[in-house]
């Protein structure tokens, strides 16, 4: 299909029309890749319009979807898994298969069994016994690019190598595969549907081989666990394993680089919060869920899996509901002044992780890569903006980005 | 005071046990544990704040109650 042919996507009969708006997470103003774009801030006009709406093209495969714009509706959505169903193999369509990504495809009650035998690895007091290397890993990086001149992008010798290299060794995985694990992230994430398939196709025989050499060779690391793992007392089937794996590969790619790079873009563009953070490098754990809340990354989508009246919006059987982070956490109705990006702001109840039985389950883990990101350039890298000439270029879409962001401190 | 724990809502977000860890104990999973929780008179505050800091409305408060 071309691109043509999906923004003509007829909107289903029961959408009244008066509930239909031109908005999209992918093809609005702001959302194609941008120089010095502003993706949140391009988002927040939907405030301006009705709680919730139907937007005719706002998928990556150019579906239409609602779209729940009210923190508390889309709790309510989030929270309730048996009316918006999490069943959507967004991974496996990308080869024409029908398989989830576990925990997050799957509801409950399938969902708590995974979610409970993964938790205890991802818990906050888990995260804790990370740190150091986490810790480690952010000062070799940053020292490097230190000893190496005044300026550098961000993304391409701090954010990627830093997220990429923990989620690896997370895996138990050295890091020499780096850079083509960053590729093929790129390529499922961003790229049409032939790179799309490859990068799959690429991640699932690397999984595949993964699981196949820690069965045969247990070491201590994550895969060994899966491997071995039990669940209703069963081991896991190969599909199940495979579902974890990618899952843990996709989640780790992207998200957590991309946070780091529109933070230090913020502090970069507002001094005054670099030197705030700078004079009182405690109040970086505050100030990181104020970033959270200002820049996060992703959108959650369910499916209907009944008719209801939600609000007065006809919601069917099979429809899509989005509840776009971005969206939720720039809600007058839930935040004081939403779109002030104010770094000391306590009460901070934001949807950067989700809500419901699919908060993220990597949550505690991002936070303190975040933190400790931050913490450490501010440490050892003196007064930061964008380098003259340069724009960091920005987007939207299924997950927003920046992909480019060359900071200069001579 | 006492803080009402709704252990059917936590979906281990650990914001409470980020914000008064001696107060919010959490179980393996990182989930809170079950029960409501007793607090002391010097620890109000902190307590309030943790169970206002839940981003699923797990935590009540009841001012009513003596510790």
């Amino acid at each position: 299909m071309t691109k043509n042919q999906l923004r003509s996507n007829p909107v289903p009969d029961h959408v009244p029309p008066e509930m239909v708006r031109n908005f999209s997470l992918f093809t609005s103003p702001g959302m194609l890749p941008t120089a010095n774009g502003d993706p949140h801030a391009a988002v927040t006009c939907v405030h301006a319009g009705p709680p919730i709406f139907y937007a005719p093209n706002n998928t990556r495969d150019g579906r239409g979807t609602w779209v729940i714009t009210r923190a508390s509706d889309q709790r309510k959505v989030l929270q309730d898994t048996e009316t918006f169903s999490s069943h959507r193999s967004i991974f496996a369509s990308a080869l024409g298969e029908n398989w989830p990504m576990i925990p997050l495809e799957l509801d409950p009650p399938a969902h708590g069994i995974f979610r409970s035998l993964l938790n205890p690895l991802f818990t906050p007091q888990r995260v804790r016994a990370l740190e150091p290397a986490v810790r480690e890993r952010a000062i070799a990086l940053i020292d490097t690019i230190a000893a190496s001149g005044t300026n550098c992008d961000v993304m391409k010798d701090f954010a990627y190598p830093f997220a990429v290299n923990i989620f690896l060794r997370f895996l138990g995985l050295p890091d020499d595969r780096l850079a083509i694990f960053v590729g093929w992230g790129k390529d499922l994430l961003h790229g049409d549907a032939v790179k799309r398939k490859a990068a799959a196709q690429r991640i699932v025989a690397f999984i595949d081989d993964l699981a196949a050499l820690r069965r045969k060779a247990p070491v201590d690391d994550f895969m060994t666990f899966v491997v071995q793992a039990q669940v209703a007392g069963r081991p896991l089937t190969n599909e199940e394993v495979r579902g974890i794996g990618v899952l843990l590969f996709v989640a780790g790619l992207d998200t957590v680089a991309a946070a780091i790079g529109f933070d230090l873009a913020h502090l970069s563009r507002n001094p005054k919060d670099q030197e705030w953070l700078r004079s009182k490098p405690n109040r970086i754990v505050v100030a990181a869920e104020e970033l959270l809340r200002a820049y996060p990354t992703v959108q959650m989508i369910r499916v209907a899996t009944r008719d209801i009246d939600f609000d007065g919006v006809p919601i069917r059987k099979g429809d899509y509901i989005s509840c776009a982070t971005m969206i939720a956490n720039r809600d007058p109705a839930e935040f004081e002044c939403p779109n002030t990006i104010d770094l000391a702001r306590e009460e901070n109840r934001h949807t950067a992780f989700a809500h419901g039985p699919h908060r993220c389950l990597g949550s505690h883990l991002a936070r303190r890569e975040i933190v400790i990101g931050l913490e450490e350039w501010l440490a050892r890298i003196p007064a930061l903006r964008i380098k003259e000439g340069t724009a960091p270029i920005t987007h939207g879409g299924h997950a927003f980005g920046i992909d480019n962001l060359i900071l200069d401190w001579s | 005071m006492r803080v009402i724990v709704n252990k059917a809502k936590c979906q281990g977000h650990a914001r409470c046990w980020a914000q008064a860890p001696e107060i919010f104990t959490l179980d393996d999973e990182g989930y809170i544990e079950p029960g409501d929780i007793k607090v002391a008179k010097r620890d109000e505050l902190k307590a309030a704040r943790g169970a206002r800091s839940c981003p699923e409305r797990a935590l009540a408060i009841d001012r009513a109650a003596t510790s």
